[in-house]
């Protein structure tokens, strides 16, 4: 079972990155959970998301998760949520900033010793899609990351999952998925 | 009516109108329909009447107020023609004569026991409007 | 005509869309309602699919929960597939008029997505609007994840139209934890899914004009008692179709569903009796158990709610020492509803185990693997003493001091 926390806030596309990341993943015959808690459910409020992936049916409902993965999606959630809420020994940490791993840590004393990896999804975003919706680029992140698909078959499978949105759309999602892929450290 | 037990009644308290299923049932009269034992159609309430409405056809202006307004369709009317009263489902109410426009009116409330053509002998003059 | 869609094999859909997907597939031909979360997207999704031309069929957006209900009763009258979905305070609106439709045996489809009653004012999950319906002389049967929200929807306009039951059903999910969690799900194609609800006959339609009946009539003592036991024999007779319809879509779909659910019972020495999702997570807190601590546990759920399966629950349950009753409502000054159904089906048994109650998850507060874990261990100390150690009522996952009730 691999299970991943999203922090995001209401706005910025975790749920919908979670039941992308749960598409493609089903695809590939695993069984997925993709959940949120929604919280006060305003527009900025922060909120988490969540994963589950396993080759068997996932039975458990439990809201309750000790993360393989936590995925930081706004720069300030570092500072304000509880983003090593219910770690692991093991847990990875990707974290969108424009700070370099040693600065971040700096302000972040907490995830020293951990294993912390950092990619500007927020500029990444940006500069590709024109908005600040950091959760297709951190998908990137996170198969460079994990190693769980190749770029390729990844970006495929996104192309399914965002075929609802025009061309122009679609185009700079899939540059912000390879230039997240390419720039996290 | 007879009583039914549990099992002999039509689920939902659902009721039917007629015996027979007739497409063309709106173009039959009242007493040519085959209506169903659950049909009030049936059951008569002349027993209720202490008064009952005796009608004048000579001045009948046919304008249906009654027919509107009696609330047990117990005026009888083709195609806008006012016939009389089905007096199997009068009740006695008085509506009907309370919202006679005419003058004289035309239903005329008279104790059950009176006999029709008794009335109608003696029924009122046109009033002349007070000044 | 309407469009149809071509779905994968395995969809990853939520609870919601579960619902949504399996209402446009039953080309239902009205739909009266009025959003509330966390149904909402069930409502929302099927009126997508009705403005994008999946649908042929009539969306009637009432002002309010007891009009969405009374447009059901009136179009379901009226002789055509009718179907909506609500939660919580909308379903507390609707109950006077959910009595109507059970007495007027109209076969409506209602998703109920489970959540609190206010006050407090809370939008998650738990099953308080679920017993609140359950006198209401409708069938009410429970999904445990989303495929099954979309299987038992499927069936359950199956189930509701069929000639020998034409009661309404009630399908219920749980808020957020189901109908909010995307998970996989493997649907119909559209021409096989109607084909295996099939078409919609019609029962005294009001609008058959040559054969006018009135609904809705008044019935006092001299009537009202054989309707409603007339109704009553009906709900209780509906479970030959509950299992028939079960068994179809078997056939169907490999996707097998009975009228009480058991996991891991074959040798169980202790149950777990719940509804919606904790059934599920209590299964993973049950093999665990078994692997780590050998407690022979296992699960039981009653799939239909109404009727109530007394003998089969009784018979799931025949051989267990000690039995766990979870029930995730507030009990409102007694115990609570499973452990009175299950007490009262074991007292009719050869078996008498040990059984206790437990109040959980209200809110939407979350069960956990801890929490069911905690809850086996102590109903094996029940059934490892043979007489009731804990308390006979206690509540799960709260804050303070332990809270328990006829001690």
């Amino acid at each position: 079972m691999l299970e991943i926390r999203w922090h995001s806030r209401a706005g910025q596309g975790a749920v919908t990155g979670a039941k992308g990341l749960g598409d493609v993943v089903a695809n590939t015959g695993k069984e997925v959970q993709a959940f949120a808690f929604y919280g006060s459910a305003k527009r900025g409020a922060a909120m988490t998301a969540y994963n589950r992936i396993d080759d068997k049916p996932i039975i458990n409902h439990e809201k309750y998760m000790a993360p393989d993965y936590v995925l930081v999606i706004d720069p300030a959630l570092v500072l304000s949520a509880d983003i090593t809420a219910h770690e692991k020994e093991n847990t990875k940490y990707i974290v969108t900033t424009h700070m370099d791993k040693k600065e971040l840590i700096k302000l972040v004393p907490k995830l020293e010793g951990k294993e912390v990896y950092t990619v500007d999804c927020m500029t990444i975003s940006m500069e590709t899609i024109g908005r600040a919706i950091p959760n297709t680029p951190m998908l990137g992140a996170l198969m460079k990351v994990s190693g769980m698909f190749e770029l390729d078959y990844f970006k495929n499978a996104m192309l399914k999952v965002l075929a609802k949105f025009p061309q122009k759309i679609i185009d700079a999602n899939m540059s912000a998925i390879t230039r997240a892929y390419d720039e996290v450290k | 009516m007879e009583f039914l037990g549990w099992d002999q009644l039509e689920a939902g308290a659902v009721i039917p109108s007629f015996e027979d299923k007739n497409s063309d049932i709106v173009k039959l009269k009242q007493e040519e329909r085959n209506y169903a034992k659950t049909n009030s159609y049936t059951a008569s309430v002349a027993d209720w009447r202490v008064f009952k409405p005796v009608f004048n056809k000579d001045v009948c202006i046919d304008c249906q107020n009654c027919w509107v307004f009696c609330p047990d369709t117990a005026i009888v009317a083709r195609d806008k023609d006012m016939l009389g009263i089905d007096y199997d489902h009068c009740k006695g109410c008085g509506i009907c004569a309370e919202v006679c426009p005419t003058n004289p009116k035309s239903l005329i409330m008279f104790f059950e026991n009176d006999d029709n053509d008794t009335a109608l002998s003696q029924w009122p003059e046109k009033k002349k409007k007070e000044k | 005509m309407a469009e149809k869609l071509k779905l994968q094999e395995v969809e990853v859909w939520d609870g919601n869309m579960a619902f949504a997907q399996a209402m446009r597939q039953a080309q239902i031909d009205v739909v009266a309602a009025y959003p509330i979360t966390p149904s909402t997207p069930t409502v929302h999704g099927y009126a997508k699919f009705l403005a994008d031309g999946y649908i042929d069929g009539e969306f009637v957006l009432v002002e309010s929960e007891h009009a969405a209900m009374s447009g059901c009763v009136g179009a379901a009258a009226a002789g055509g597939r009718v179907a909506t979905a609500t939660s919580s305070q909308g379903f507390a609106l609707m109950i006077e008029v959910l009595y109507q439709a059970s007495g007027m045996r109209l076969p409506i489809v209602l998703g109920l997505v489970n959540r609190a009653l206010a006050s407090p004012l809370n939008v998650n999950g738990d099953h308080s609007d679920m017993y609140l319906g359950r006198d209401a002389g409708w069938i009410m049967i429970d999904a445990f994840n989303a495929q099954e929200s979309y299987d038992l929807m499927l069936m359950g306009f199956k189930i509701a139209e069929d000639l020998n039951v034409r009661l309404p059903v009630m399908v219920n999910q749980d808020g957020f934890i189901t109908s909010h969690t995307a998970q996989n799900v493997k649907p119909l194609q559209d021409e096989v899914a109607y084909k295996f609800i099939g078409d919609y006959k019609e029962v005294n339609p009001l609008l058959d004009f040559g054969k006018p009946v009135t609904y809705g009539a008044q019935t006092e003592e001299d009537w009202h008692f054989e309707f409603k036991a007339r109704q009553h024999k009906a709900l209780m007779d509906s479970k030959d179709t509950i299992e028939n319809v079960f068994k179809e879509f078997e056939s169907l779909t490999k996707r097998k569903y009975n009228l009480v659910e058991s996991y891991l019972m074959e040798d169980a020495q202790v149950a777990i009796v719940a509804l919606g999702s904790t059934v599920e997570s209590a299964v993973q807190a049950a093999k665990n158990l078994r692997e780590s601590e050998g407690i022979k546990a296992g699960v039981v759920a009653t799939r239909a709610i109404r009727p109530f399966p007394l003998k089969e629950v009784a018979r799931a349950l025949k051989d267990v020492k000690a039995i766990a009753t979870l029930d995730r409502s507030a009990p409102g000054g007694t115990l609570g509803m499973i452990y009175n159904e299950i007490s009262g089906a074991m007292y009719q048994s050869d078996n008498r185990p040990i059984i206790n109650n437990y109040i959980y998850g209200l809110g939407g507060r979350d069960m956990t693997q801890k929490d069911i874990k905690e809850i086996f261990r102590d109903i094996k100390r029940n059934a490892d003493s043979g007489k009731l150690v804990t308390p006979l009522q206690q509540f799960s996952g709260l804050r303070g001091p332990k809270l328990s009730f006829f001690n």
